[in-house]
């Protein structure tokens, strides 16, 4: 049965510190930006009908900015905006690959960052590539505003290190270096507009074949998005060849704990990630020409 | 009885202005159909996955069901009534054969028109990703992917 909204009042907060008033006063409003997963999750009844305040116009929060060695993505940029913005192609391709396979162009152009961040769904896709960018999240509230690493910000499965009064500001990445290669992978059950089985992102930082730094991370195979240590300690100073690359996708099923559910088994999960780590790290080495 | 909260808002729908008092979450999709009486907008799953209910916002394709009222407040709606019966992309529909139980062609069309506004002379592979978020349970797509080419001039 569909939960009709009749009753549902929406707040629209006029600039940014409004916003942030009205979340420090009214306990259980509920922050609305594309509203892709919110309003069909109030209307199905998996989350709890409640007054909204709708943020989504406020366009300072909308923007791609090279600060440095950093790239500042406003939260309420959607994943169309982040598909098509220069600096996010140049100086974080991985994300803009992630992007470009958010579900179909209407939810991309609706979908935000912060909204994929705060759903905290493990196998969200832009994820991924934040965790191997070593996103930082910047939050704000009236008491003043604060920025938590990306790993430190998922305490499990859709636990974050947020207050109720608190807004995601922005989200901001490591720009990519000289020298660092990465891919997007994602695993659905149809080529568009699917919900990820399995998906990642391996950015490996390369001075010839020899890997002098590599980050992997996996989604939709644990509570959280996890970062593949074991599987980058066996790539880290070794050099890319394919028997590396082997141990080094297998290496990732000791930081996986996937689940059955309706979209595939854990075994299959499993296998997929072995697979698509391999098929990445492969797809890299023919990129930069040691394979 | 549960109170029915209203608030006016006002937007562009396909060129015109117009005024309508509805439940401020309620979304644009219901507003349309059963506010407004356009029902040339389908509405198949309500939930984002079949693309039907697809209109333009500012020019954009985004679902009308994943649109609450308050983000259309100021905004250009666009919707199958906008879009000319006479547009070389609705003619290609119907020359093509692209039209079956024709439940997903609006949606379908206005997606398609997206495309075309941006990039007139798409490949396939761009038809084909234009309309990923958009199901069709008739036409195996062919004749869908075929018409937009056909509109393109291709
Ligand atoms: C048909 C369909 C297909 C989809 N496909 C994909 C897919 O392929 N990959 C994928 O990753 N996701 C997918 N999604 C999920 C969804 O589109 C994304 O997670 C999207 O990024 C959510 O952003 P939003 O702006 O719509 O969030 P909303 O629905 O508005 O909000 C989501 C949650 O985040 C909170 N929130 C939002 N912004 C903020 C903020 N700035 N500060 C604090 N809290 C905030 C809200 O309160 C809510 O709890 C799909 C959804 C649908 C309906």
């Amino acid at each position: 049965m569909e939960v009709l909204l009749h009753d549902v009042d929406v707040l629209v907060p006029r600039d940014l510190d409004e916003a942030l008033r009205v979340l420090a006063e009214r306990r259980g409003i509920k922050v609305l930006a594309g509203g892709t997963d919110l309003l069909v999750q109030m209307r199905s009844g998996a989350v709890q009908k409640s007054d909204l305040l709708d943020v989504s116009g406020l366009w300072e929060l909308k923007y791609v900015r090279h600060e440095d060695e950093t790239i500042a993505i406003g939260a309420l940029t959607t994943f169309s905006e982040i598909a098509s913005s220069e600096v996010i192609r140049r100086h974080a391709p991985v994300l803009a690959e992630a992007a470009e396979t958010v579900g179909s162009v209407q939810i991309m152009n609706k979908g935000t960052i912060g909204g994929n961040v705060v759903n905290a769904s493990p196998a969200a896709d832009s994820l991924p590539a934040l965790y191997v960018h070593d996103a930082e999240l910047k939050l704000a509230s009236l008491k003043g505003t604060r920025t938590v690493g990306i790993t430190e910000f998922y305490r499990g499965y859709k636990r974050l290190d947020m207050r109720p009064d608190e807004l995601l500001v922005e989200v901001r990445l490591r720009a990519e270096k000289g020298g660092e290669v990465g891919h997007f992978f994602k695993h659905g059950l149809r080529q568009g507009d699917a919900i990820s089985v399995v998906n990642g992102a391996v950015l490996l930082d390369l001075e010839g074949d020899l890997v002098r730094g590599a980050a992997i991370a996996l989604g939709a195979v644990a509570p959280t998005v996890v970062r593949a240590h074991e599987a980058e300690r066996a790539l880290k100073g070794r050099r890319l060849r394919e028997d590396v690359m082997w141990e080094a996708a297998r290496a990732v099923l000791r930081s996986i704990s996937p689940i059955d559910d309706v979209r595939g088994s854990a075994a299959y999960r499993r296998e997929l990630s072995v697979n698509y780590v391999f098929m990445t790290l492969w797809r890299i080495a023919r990129e930069v020409g040691v394979l | 009885m549960v109170h029915r909260i209203e608030r006016e808002f006002s937007f562009v729908l396909n060129g015109k202005p117009v005024k309508v008092r509805a439940p401020p979450a309620y979304s644009l999709l219901e507003v349309l159909r059963y506010e407004l009486r356009m029902t040339g907008t389908k509405e198949g799953c309500a939930r984002g996955d079949c693309g039907e209910c697809t209109v333009l916002i500012d020019g954009e394709p985004v679902h009308a069901c994943l649109t609450a009222m308050t983000q259309v407040e100021g905004r250009r709606v666009t919707t199958i009534e906008g879009i000319d019966p006479g547009h070389p992309l609705v003619r290609a529909f119907v020359e093509s054969g692209a039209v079956q139980c024709g439940h997903c062609t609006p949606g379908l069309i206005v997606a398609s028109y997206a495309l075309l506004s941006r990039n007139p002379r798409p490949t396939e592979e761009e038809v084909r990703d234009a309309i990923r978020g958009n199901l069709c349970r008739c036409t195996g797509y062919a004749k869908v992917v075929a018409a937009v080419l056909r509109a393109a001039g291709a």
